[in-house]
């Protein structure tokens, strides 16, 4: 069969532009899910991703939540880790030389607890170097202070973006919760008030009993579902979103194989994070990037970009 | 973690079942074939145990080495579970000739004192499966001057659920059983016998390796504040990744009288000192 693969031969392209940085692939960790990096390093060359996401950074380090912080859900797991990490000055000093030695895009994930919080943090990562985008975590649902209240309305998310904005000249992702009713209206908040791309879903926020013993299986009683469980949850969504916005999606949720990324890119996401799909599988990420490369030469598909958004909702027989 | 470069390593391999049986009611003795390549384990270290190809249940298990030897080129790979709920269920149903996806070995495994002269065990149900390889490893290495002695307290909720105490019988120079029902052994909690004992170990040329429920830690470090004897102590908690990245493994432990920060099991541990985990 002759080929119709108008590549000639080449290699597919897989470079995407997010928000005005330019990514060799479109396929990322999920905040949360590799640490700052360096648990990943033995399995994945961070080389070959499209950018690396580290966790959630704050001002002031935080200890996160007590124990038992997560439980296995069908096809799932709830998390309530409680957004612990090191805080934004030790994540510059002892973590960030590390992730310098690559060559590849670091993406760093913000929160805070204030707009002044989300400034300020934005503002040491903008002066350390070596960072090349931020992604703003409004919807970290776990801790009661935290993200919620700020994802949940589109106001809110329209002044944190805009505080972030305000802080640093790196393109500014805003990571956007699901936990809301409509969340094309938060999107659109998000676009207006600056966001360069948007990524989403967090997780969905859920709870998990122990009969026997009627208690909670999480002590923080709720916590953030993950893994294919949301999946068709969180590709809805960036259909929904993709379909409004100008700016590039980011799709996240639920992807643990080049299938789930590609829905993803069809569905009209740009590029795409796995998160959870590491744990079970710690080069899940570079596998995904092998089977987009695949799926692109079968289908006779020269650049990523050209599948992005080419989902036909009512194709003609 | 660390090859012979000191570099940290890809160690994820599959394994092949050359066996699985049910050792103890609801408690299995699974054996693998692996790969050369996998890593010669230290006790107390561990293992994220899946089924390949499947989304539900999503995780793979920590199950820590029951034992390990090394073949020509190949290594024999033993594990000792107990059916806790819906994935070590479906591990148990896993046949002979199958595969299983094998991440580690992981974490860090007890710190064994060549020079040693007493070896104390203390084990809680599954918490035989790390004592029994530490023991064997004990066993493998020449004693020092006098002899050795390897003593191991093993409690279990019943005589049903006690697993492995041939082979440890068969390691050590004394096994003392307890149950919560008094169906074998004394009717109490292993530390009990423990606590009876403890005085007439050689003070300075004692190690105390445990590993079971949190009961018996608490229990243990209160104990062990009174009259202290130096104890390691092998920590179980629910694991996403096993490398670090999720930090659903974490414990705390105290930073001063007011201030707690967290450790991950899988990392830092799962083997701590018995009084660095807030046991309360």
């Amino acid at each position: 069969m002759t080929s119709m693969n108008p590549t000639g031969g080449n290699p597919p392209s897989l470079a995407v532009n997010i928000g005005g940085l330019v990514l060799k692939n479109p396929v990322m960790p999920a905040s949360g899910t590799f640490g700052y990096g360096e648990e990943y390093a033995p399995f994945v060359d961070l080389n070959r991703l499209g950018a690396v996401v580290t966790k959630g950074l704050s001002l002031e380090p935080r200890a996160g939540n007590p124990p038992p912080r997560i439980m296995e859900t069908p096809a799932g797991m709830l998390n309530a880790v409680g957004l612990q990490n090191v805080g934004v000055r030790a994540f510059v000093a002892e973590k960030l030389p590390f992730l310098r030695g690559f060559d590849v895009p670091i993406i760093a994930n913000v929160f805070g607890e204030t707009l002044d919080e989300y400034a300020a943090v934005a503002e040491v990562l903008s002066r350390a170097g070596g960072v090349h985008a931020l992604e703003v975590n409004v919807s970290c649902p776990n801790v009661k202070k935290g993200g919620l209240s700020f994802g949940a309305r589109p106001d809110s998310v329209a002044e944190v973006t805009a505080a972030v904005r305000g802080s640093t000249d790196l393109p500014v992702i805003v990571k956007l919760t699901p936990n809301v009713t409509d969340i094309t209206e938060i999107a659109l908040a998000a676009e207006a008030a600056g966001a360069q791309a948007l990524s989403l879903i967090n997780t969905l926020l859920g709870m998990s009993v122990d009969v026997e013993r009627r208690v909670p299986h999480l002590h923080n009683v709720t916590g953030g579902l993950s893994g294919p469980a949301i999946r068709p949850v969180a590709l809805r969504m960036v259909w929904q979103v993709a379909g409004r916005v100008k700016v590039p999606v980011v799709g996240v949720g639920g992807i643990v194989d080049a299938e789930g990324a590609l829905e993803f890119l069809i569905a009209g996401a740009r590029a795409v994070q796995v998160g959870t799909g590491q744990f079970v599988n710690p080069r899940a990420t570079l596998d995904v990037v092998d089977g987009i490369a695949d799926y692109l030469e079968r289908h006779g598909i020269g650049d990523v970009g050209d599948l992005v958004g080419s989902l036909q909702c009512n194709p003609l027989p | 973690m660390i090859d012979r470069n000191g570099e940290e390593m890809d160690r994820s391999a599959t394994g092949i079942v050359l066996s699985n049986r049910e050792a103890a009611p609801g408690h299995f003795h699974l054996a693998l074939g692996m790969p050369d390549f996998f890593a010669d384990p230290v006790p107390g270290q561990f293992l994220m145990v899946r089924i390949p190809d499947r989304v539900d249940p999503l995780l793979a298990r920590p199950l820590s080495v029951y034992g390990h030897a090394r073949q020509a080129e190949w290594s024999r790979l033993e594990l000792l579970y107990r059916v806790a709920g819906k994935g070590t269920a479906l591990l148990s149903e896993v046949e002979e000739g199958r595969t299983l996806q094998v991440l580690g070995p992981l974490g860090r495994g007890f710190r064994v004192v060549p020079e040693l002269r007493t070896v104390v065990l203390v084990a809680g149900g599954i918490g035989i499966a790390p004592l029994t390889f530490l023991a064997e490893r004990y066993r493998a290495l020449p004693s020092p001057a006098g002899k050795r002695e390897i003593v191991c307290y093993l409690g279990a909720r019943c005589a049903e659920a006690l697993v492995g105490l041939e082979r440890m019988e068969a390691l050590c120079s004394r096994v003392v059983v307890t149950t919560d029902d008094g169906t074998c052994g004394a009717c109490g909690i292993v530390t009990d016998p423990l606590e009876r004992d403890l005085p007439s170990f050689p003070a300075g040329d004692t190690m105390i390796y445990a590993c079971g429920p949190g009961a018996m830690f608490r229990c243990l470090a209160e104990m062990l504040r009174k009259a202290p004897v130096p104890c390691q102590v092998s920590v179980e908690e629910r694991m996403a990744c096993g490398l670090g990245a999720c930090l659903g493994c974490a414990i705390p432990v105290r930073q001063g009288p007011d201030a707690v920060s967290y450790v991950r099991v899988c990392k830092e541990g799962p083997v701590f000192d018995i009084h660095e985990p807030d046991w309360r």
